[in-house]
């Protein structure tokens, strides 16, 4: 059927020409892919890469066929080993989805059915696709799920999808994917809902996968280190357009186009440290004394009403020091309980132990006064939520001014300007909503709220983990610019461990509740480092050749 | 507002509106008849010209009484919601904010109000408070507040997490700052759609309550009396329950489509432009 067996020249597994597709809204059609023409030969692993709003995805649901009702497909055609998928009837295109060309995606918990056990959903796909038996589609299923490296298939062929891990249920969408051997998989972003050591087991699986069957694949990432790592092709896209498209090595080593330059240049690289030295004083500014946080405590009064709750331990005797203007990095997976160190810090999150700041200690939340939230100021991981969407964002920042009464009543619109140049961003934003403001517009705002207060202390909790990899840089360098200036000390909260290695001066790593390392940035690779920190470095792929050489072009 | 416009509901309702609000503010000066003057001639008489709308059992201009009628019959839709959600905005607000074993208590009680159906709960509180138009307003704001709380908490507490409300905590604000500034301007658009819609059930139900002689009392021309007063006559001159009964539906449907058209347009998602 593919054109594998032929000699000589080998027909593209997908060869899409051309393509062009809208989407009809209100305001008219808004262009999404406009003349996309890429091909992936038998046997490869093309990667897409492209930030949000780029059409990537877009891209990913025209092949699949699976194009909401509002769709205009323009002109193109998009060829499956030369036949136009465009021109297949709904029959047809439901017999081949499954059995030739399958699709894993973004989140294994909404693309999984949750009152279906694991293995009948398995199961499915090769009784329709295979006309198997239930029986030995089940046996072939759990085959499936023994080779995709679950320990015990049998076991998880009877479970729901609510009593398996993330990873786990991942492995299982990947295992229906390649349950009937189909020529191509579009893998839409697999692993970005999966934490960093999980994302790299299932690499490991994708690539151990693709070397046994021999799959064509379309792998879409924003992510360029990952996509350096398993493809051997890569497509760069950019507002609907195909902007760069080549073998690996020579897109992400000499770039072409601009853009992609742009986005290899902005891949955060542990050895370009965008802050340099060592911070400035000794003098102590934070301290955290065996600070505990649990979750789970009810109401006494009523609790009979309410079903028992377990207490979760968020943190558990976490204690380190922090000293004026230097930036810690605090790093661990999502439950890891570095949120919840800064929620205790910011004043959220009731806590036990105590914390030290400047020369006054604080034993609990209600402790905390006017002065230690005003030295204490904390940015949110999404812009989106953070800004109050009924005040413009002139009333935002103007807001601490009068609270904190740093400025006089006549002098606030002045600072708010000065406020809003230091972040980049032009002073007729004073008069803005925060919906008229891009990602990355909003972030700068709730940075420059953060620093309006005057605080020696600024938390930031994942606060690029929202924004796309060329936005994430320059406010990641804009929040180091303003720490440096204002020799703020800041707690940087994040899971991107190639990033915090460019700007902290030292690292923190919690696991579960405990600080399990603490060490400063020059010794990251000593050979003294904790175990789960060295799993963590090991699972992060350095970007080595793209920002070696992407640095130069 | 332009965007109201622009939504077909929309329009359709905001003229629906416009047509009521006419009829209350010029309806007593442009009637042509006395609505209470009785023309013992033309009893129950059909449309005509001198008549646009016939007459009733006691030869009275129905033209008059509808629109000497508009403002009793929609003020007290206006007026029992305005209360209404007043009320149940407090009450909801307060058990939001407050949380833990108070919001418990407020809202297992009102969880059990909120079991009695809401006409019979009007009833109810008539049948105690006694007849008339001003209990009968009482009567259906007190039968809304149950409602209205519960509408009011689930939109606080949807956005009571929100990082902005952490934000302002964590800044140090007053608790009536972050109610007053931060989270009622975000709160109120469910409310305000939901007060459009209940303004029509209120209308209606005051339209029953006058139908069943527990709201407004002869001679007054509120819209479910008329209904009532001319229920004996329906088989021989249907009209003089249709145009009240009309009118009623008119009024219903307009407050209606102009709440699900403000409910589209305080939508976050489609104000993105």
């Amino acid at each position: 059927m593919t054109a594998e067996g032929k000699t000589g020249i080998r027909q593209p597994v997908l060869d899409i020409r051309d393509y062009s597709l809208a989407y009809g809204t209100a305001a008219g059609p808004v262009e999404a892919l406009s003349g996309v023409t890429l091909s992936i030969q038998p046997g490869r692993t093309l990667g897409l890469v492209g930030e949000s709003g780029s059409g990537k995805t877009s891209l990913a649901w025209a092949t699949m066929r699976y194009l909401p009702a509002n769709a205009i497909e323009r002109s193109g055609e998009i060829l499956l080993a030369g036949e136009d998928l465009r021109t297949k009837s709904l029959d047809e295109i439901q017999d081949l989805r499954g059995r030739r060309i399958s699709m894993v995606f973004q989140d294994p918990g909404t693309s999984l059915n949750p009152v279906l056990r694991l293995g009948d959903q398995v199961a499915e796909v090769l009784v329709r696709h295979r006309s198997l038996s239930p029986k030995e589609a089940r046996e072939e299923g759990e085959a499936w799920l023994a080779r995709t490296g679950i320990s015990r298939p049998s076991d998880m062929m009877n479970r729901y999808p609510h009593e398996a891990s993330g990873g786990e249920k991942q492995r299982v969408v990947i295992a229906t994917a390649f349950a009937c051997n189909p020529e191509m998989i579009i893998f839409d972003e697999p692993t970005t809902a999966l934490d960093v050591i999980t994302a790299r087991q299932i690499l490991e699986l994708f690539d151990d996968l693709h070397r046994e069957t021999g799959v064509t694949a379309l792998y879409i990432s924003h992510d360029l280190g990952l996509v350096s790592r398993i493809a051997q092709d890569v497509a760069v896209i950019n507002q609907g357009r195909i902007v760069e498209f080549g073998p690996c090595q020579q897109v992400f080593g000499q770039p072409e186009d601009s853009y992609t330059r742009d986005l290899v240049a902005a891949v955060p690289h542990p050895d370009h440290r965008i802050v340099t030295g060592q911070p400035d004083s000794e003098e102590g500014l934070l301290a955290l004394g065996e600070v505990s946080v649990t979750y789970g405590k009810g109401s006494n009064v009523l609790g009979f009403l309410q079903p028992k709750r377990e207490l979760v331990q968020g943190a558990r005797d976490v204690s380190f020091e922090l000293r004026s203007g230097e930036i810690l990095g605090i790093v661990g997976e999502s439950g890891s309980g570095k949120s919840t160190i800064a929620k205790a810090l910011a004043g959220l999150q009731d806590f036990g132990g105590t914390v030290s700041f400047g020369s006054r200690s604080y034993s609990g939340r209600r402790r905390i006064d006017r002065d230690y939230r005003r030295g204490v100021q904390i940015i949110f991981q999404h812009p989106d939520a953070s800004l109050n969407p009924r005040q413009t964002i002139g009333k935002i920042l103007s807001r601490p001014l009068k609270l904190y009464d740093l400025v006089p009543r006549s002098k606030r619109a002045r600072r708010v300007d000065e406020l809003l140049r230091s972040v980049l961003l032009p002073e007729e934003f004073a008069d803005r909503y925060p919906h008229e403001l891009s990602g990355g517009e909003k972030q700068r705002v709730a940075i420059a709220r953060a620093f309006a207060a005057e605080p020696r202390l600024v938390i930031c909790d994942e606060i690029t983990s929202s924004l796309d990899v060329s936005v994430q840089a320059s406010v990641a360098r804009l929040l180091v610019d303003l720490q440096q200036e204002t020799g703020t000390a800041c707690l940087f909260i994040t899971h991107d461990l190639n990033l915090v290695r460019q700007l902290a001066h030292r690292i923190a790593v919690m696991l579960h509740g405990d600080l399990v390392d603490l060490f400063d940035v020059s010794e990251t690779r000593a050979p003294d480092r904790h175990s789960y920190t060295r799993q963590l470095l090991d699972a992060v792929p350095i970007p080595v050749e793209i920002s070696a050489r992407g640095m130069t072009a | 507002m332009s965007e109201l416009v622009r939504h077909p509901t929309g329009l359709v309702g905001t003229a629906l509106l416009a047509i009521i609000a006419l009829a209350v503010v010029l309806g007593p000066f442009v009637a042509p008849y006395d609505p209470q003057a009785f023309h013992p001639a033309v009893r129950l008489s059909g449309p005509s010209m001198a008549h646009w709308l016939g007459t009733d059992q006691f030869g009275r201009d129905i033209l008059s009484r509808l629109l000497t009628g508009a403002g009793p019959t929609i003020l007290f839709g206006v007026g029992a919601t305005a209360l209404g959600v007043l009320a149940g905005s407090i009450i909801g607000v307060t058990a939001a904010v407050a949380g833990g074993w108070v919001d418990s208590v407020i809202m297992r009680t009102l969880d059990g109000l909120l079991a009695v159906p809401d006409l019979l709960f009007t009833l109810l509180i008539v049948t105690i408070l006694g007849g008339g138009i001003g209990e009968a307003m009482l009567a259906v704001s007190v039968a809304f507040t149950p409602g209205m709380a519960r509408i009011a908490r689930s939109s606080v507490l949807s956005i009571r997490t929100r990082e902005y409300i952490l934000a302002a905590i964590a800044r140090d604000e007053s608790q009536a700052y972050i109610i007053f500034h931060e989270v009622i301007p975000n709160a109120i658009g469910p409310i305000i759609v939901e007060a459009t819609i209940r303004v029509s059930f209120a209308i209606m139900i005051g339209a029953t309550l006058g139908f069943l002689g527990l709201g407004a009392q002869p001679p007054s021309t509120e819209w479910g009396l008329m209904v009532a007063e001319a229920r004996q006559y329906m088989y021989r001159s249907p009209w003089v329950v249709a145009v009240p009964g009309i009118a009623i539906a008119i009024a219903a449907l307009g407050f209606n489509l102009f709440g699900d058209a403000l409910r589209d347009v305080f939508d976050p998602r489609s104000r993105r432009s």
